[in-house]
């Protein structure tokens, strides 16, 4: 019986291994959202990284999101992107962060 | 003491003059700091006529007379402000900034129209003139540096009118300079309808070897007397009569290389052919059928790609354009000695025809936007456009797809050019046969007779 329960914890730590090296791997993966700004943070003009905090459109989750590309920041800086407008973004989760691969306006036509 | 004095002033006005300099300060600051920026009224005090000239371009009229399009009046202006096509289905004036109705679902409205992305404040519209208009010039979005775009969106003032907002601030107005690539993308970035919609057009130092040497627009586009040079593209018609090529004389040259190989093959290929061998952005849009976007508002159905995820395709050009309701694209053959192999994007979009005369429609969106209701979009547009029978029109319309060719021009690269065997190895990227080759002459350029003791001798160097 005892033996039983530790080749059970066994089993229980090896599935715990490997689903989280399956994590591991999928920290690299993209993920998609489309939300609406709630919240820039940036701190000062020469700021090379900031945060925007999403609304999902889908869930309703706030997601805070770290964004780092120059270009982005920029329209951080000079408003062109502010809080109240939709985005569409890519993020990877790094170190617990996730960080914005792609972070657009949504516009129509 | 006197001496010194002097000597201790001059000096430090050679400094402020040297420092001036080298940080590139315009030096109307001084100017401008003390008696504030009032508008164009202010730029004019030392650069006097710029505004008025400024109404005399087609970043104001957003039209020009075009001579290389068939099948439009000579007389006639064309551009954003008139023409229908389907990147977007509808032109300054159908799509005339407005408030669109309000949503069934959520009830709110929002400004829409083409003419946003205009330097002017709506009141002083596409093509306007006189005292208003050159007062109404934004002369900071494309020469301040510390603009706030904040301002920059539409409103309505007391009267009721659609205002579109300016940041006339002194602060921003003490930023002059020469345009940065920022200012010109406020309006390039988003053109079709979003970021890389229209041309996959990134302008970064990843993206582009121009934008890698720390180069911007104006580089290449070096405006005098804000006359914009461009190319010909047969998507954009508007010049204002000043045109920019890779090949001139003060860029690179028709003998760019130093191998004479590649040289030779300038005579019947476009530089862009091998130099932009990926375009991207939007490649089909449906506007008879609006998807609802999260906010509820509807907008045209798009299949888009990033900026360098599209193969173009290669076709003779000779700077003409065929122009007909279902096609918009390059003329040219093998055979008539002026054209070249030149890169083009395929965009194709579905919208509605007229049926009786089989014209393509155009579309305002202040209703679709709202409710997704396309033919009153048509409707709409066609009332505003004094059409007989709109009712009808609208009713009957028949959808139909265009095809649209857009010129590949930025985007460019050296590493990745094309090289022998691209072109020449049997799976090559140039369709040989659709290009107007015979067999006989197929089998020949994609023979590794071409290449073979070249490429050798290159990959014995790389190792
Ligand atoms: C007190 C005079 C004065 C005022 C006011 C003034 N400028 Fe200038 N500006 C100059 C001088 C002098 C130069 C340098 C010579 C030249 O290019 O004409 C210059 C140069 C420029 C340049 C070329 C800069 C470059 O780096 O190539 C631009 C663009 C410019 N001014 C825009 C403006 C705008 C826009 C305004 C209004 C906000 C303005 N100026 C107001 C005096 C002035
Ligand atoms: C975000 C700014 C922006 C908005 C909004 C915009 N455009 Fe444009 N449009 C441009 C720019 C920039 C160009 C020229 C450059 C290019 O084609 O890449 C252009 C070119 C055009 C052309 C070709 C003009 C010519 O000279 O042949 C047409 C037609 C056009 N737009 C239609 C529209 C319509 C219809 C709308 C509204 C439904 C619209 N545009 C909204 C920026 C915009
Ligand atoms: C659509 C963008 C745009 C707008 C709006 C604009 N400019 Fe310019 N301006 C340019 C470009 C591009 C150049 C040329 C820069 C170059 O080639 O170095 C230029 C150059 C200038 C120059 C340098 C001298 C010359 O004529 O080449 C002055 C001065 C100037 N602009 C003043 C103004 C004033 C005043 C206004 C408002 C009435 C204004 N600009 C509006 C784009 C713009
Ligand atoms: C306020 C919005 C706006 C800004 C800012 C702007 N453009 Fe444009 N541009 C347009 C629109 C809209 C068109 C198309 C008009 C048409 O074809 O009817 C256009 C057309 C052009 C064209 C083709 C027609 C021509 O005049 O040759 C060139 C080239 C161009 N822009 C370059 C630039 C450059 C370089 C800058 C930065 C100095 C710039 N633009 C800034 C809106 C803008
Ligand atoms: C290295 C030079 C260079 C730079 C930098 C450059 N362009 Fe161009 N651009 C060209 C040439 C050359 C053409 C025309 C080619 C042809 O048709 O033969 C062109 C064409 C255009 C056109 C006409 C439509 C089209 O795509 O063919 C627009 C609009 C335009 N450029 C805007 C811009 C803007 C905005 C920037 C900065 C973000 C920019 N360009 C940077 C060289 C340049
Ligand atoms: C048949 C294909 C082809 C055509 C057409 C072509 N190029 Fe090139 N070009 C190349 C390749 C491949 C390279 C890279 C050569 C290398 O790395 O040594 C290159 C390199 C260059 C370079 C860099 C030269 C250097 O020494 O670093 C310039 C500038 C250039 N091309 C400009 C042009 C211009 C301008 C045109 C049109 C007049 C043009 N090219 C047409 C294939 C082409
Ligand atoms: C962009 C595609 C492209 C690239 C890259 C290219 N070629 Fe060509 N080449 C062509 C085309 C198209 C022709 C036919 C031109 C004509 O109609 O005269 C041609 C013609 C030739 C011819 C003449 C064939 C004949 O006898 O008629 C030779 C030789 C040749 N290429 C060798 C090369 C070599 C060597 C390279 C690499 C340095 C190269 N090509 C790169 C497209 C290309």
């Amino acid at each position: 019986m005892k033996k039983a329960v530790s080749v059970m914890v066994l089993v229980a730590v090896a599935a715990l291994t490997i689903f989280c090296f399956g994590s591991v791997a999928s920290a690299g993966e993209e993920i998609k959202m489309v939300g609406v700004i709630t919240k820039i943070d940036i701190a000062g003009k020469d700021a090379k990284t900031a945060t925007a905090t999403l609304k999902d459109n889908k869930t309703e989750q706030l997601v805070v999101i770290t964004v780092e590309d120059d270009l982005t920041l920029d329209k951080f800086k000079d408003h062109r992107i502010v809080e109240g407008d939709e985005i569409r973004c890519k993020y990877e989760v790094i170190d617990g962060k996730n960080v914005s691969k792609l972070f657009r306006k949504t516009a129509g036509c | 003491m006197k001496m010194t004095k002097a000597i201790a002033a001059a000096l430090g006005l050679a400094l402020t003059a040297t420092t001036v300099l080298a940080a590139g300060v315009h030096p109307g600051k001084e100017s401008i700091e003390k008696s504030g920026y009032k508008g164009p009224e202010t730029c004019e005090e030392c650069h006097p006529g710029s505004a008025k000239g400024f109404l005399d371009t087609v970043h104001w009229k957003h039209a020009s007379k075009v001579t290389n399009v068939e099948g439009i009046d000579a007389k006639v202006e064309y551009g954003m402000k008139n023409r229908i096509y389907v990147m977007c289905n509808g032109n300054d004036i159908v799509n005339n900034l407005k408030e669109i109705p309000k949503s069934p679902v959520t009830g709110k409205s929002k400004f829409s129209g083409c003419n946003t992305c205009h330097p002017g404040n709506h009141l002083s519209d596409v093509g306007s003139t006189g005292a208003a208009a050159e007062a109404a010039v934004d002369c900071l979005v494309c020469h301040s540096t510390d603009y706030d775009f904040r301002q920059r969106k539409p409103f309505k003032n007391e009267k009721g009118e659609v205002v579109m907002g300016q940041d006339r601030s002194t602060k921003a107005a003490l930023a002059i300079g020469k345009p940065t690539v920022k200012n010109c993308m406020v309006c390039h970035e988003a053109a079709g309808g979003g970021v890389i919609v229209k041309r996959g057009f990134s302008f970064t130092k990843d993206t582009d070897a121009h934008a890698a040497k720390g180069m911007v627009c104006v580089d290449c586009h070096k405006a005098k007397d804000h006359k914009m040079p461009t190319g010909h593209d047969p998507n954009n018609w508007a010049n204002d009569g000043v045109f920019v090529s890779c090949a001139d004389t003060s860029c690179h040259g028709v003998k760019p290389h130093k191998d004479a190989d590649l040289n030779r093959h300038c005579a019947k290929i476009a530089c862009q052919t091998c130099h932009i061998p990926r375009t991207g952005g939007a490649f089909a849009k449906d506007f008879t059928v609006w998807e609802q976007t999260p906010d509820k508002f509807y907008e045209p159905t798009t299949l888009k790609k990033e900026a360098n995820e599209t193969t173009p395709v290669y076709a003779w050009y000779n700077g003409t354009v065929k122009n007909t309701p279902h096609f918009i694209g390059p003329k040219g053959s093998k055979k008539d000695g002026k054209s070249k192999i030149t890169p083009f994007k395929i965009f194709q979009g579905k919208a509605y025809y007229n049926k009786q005369t089989g014209e393509l429609l155009s579309m305002d969106f202040a209703q679709p936007m709202s409710d997704g209701d396309t033919r009153a979009g048509v409707l709409s547009a066609a009332k505003t456009l004094g059409l007989k029978n709109p009712e009808k029109i609208a009713k009957e319309a028949v959808p139909g797809w265009q095809t649209i060719y857009f010129g590949s021009n930025h985007l460019v690269t050296k590493t990745k050019a094309l090289y022998c065997a691209n072109c020449h190895a049997p799976n090559g990227v140039l369709n040989f046969k659709d290009l107007g080759y015979s067999d006989k002459e197929i089998v020949k350029l994609t023979s590794p007779e071409l290449f073979m003791e070249k490429l050798a001798q290159k990959q014995k160097e790389e190792w």
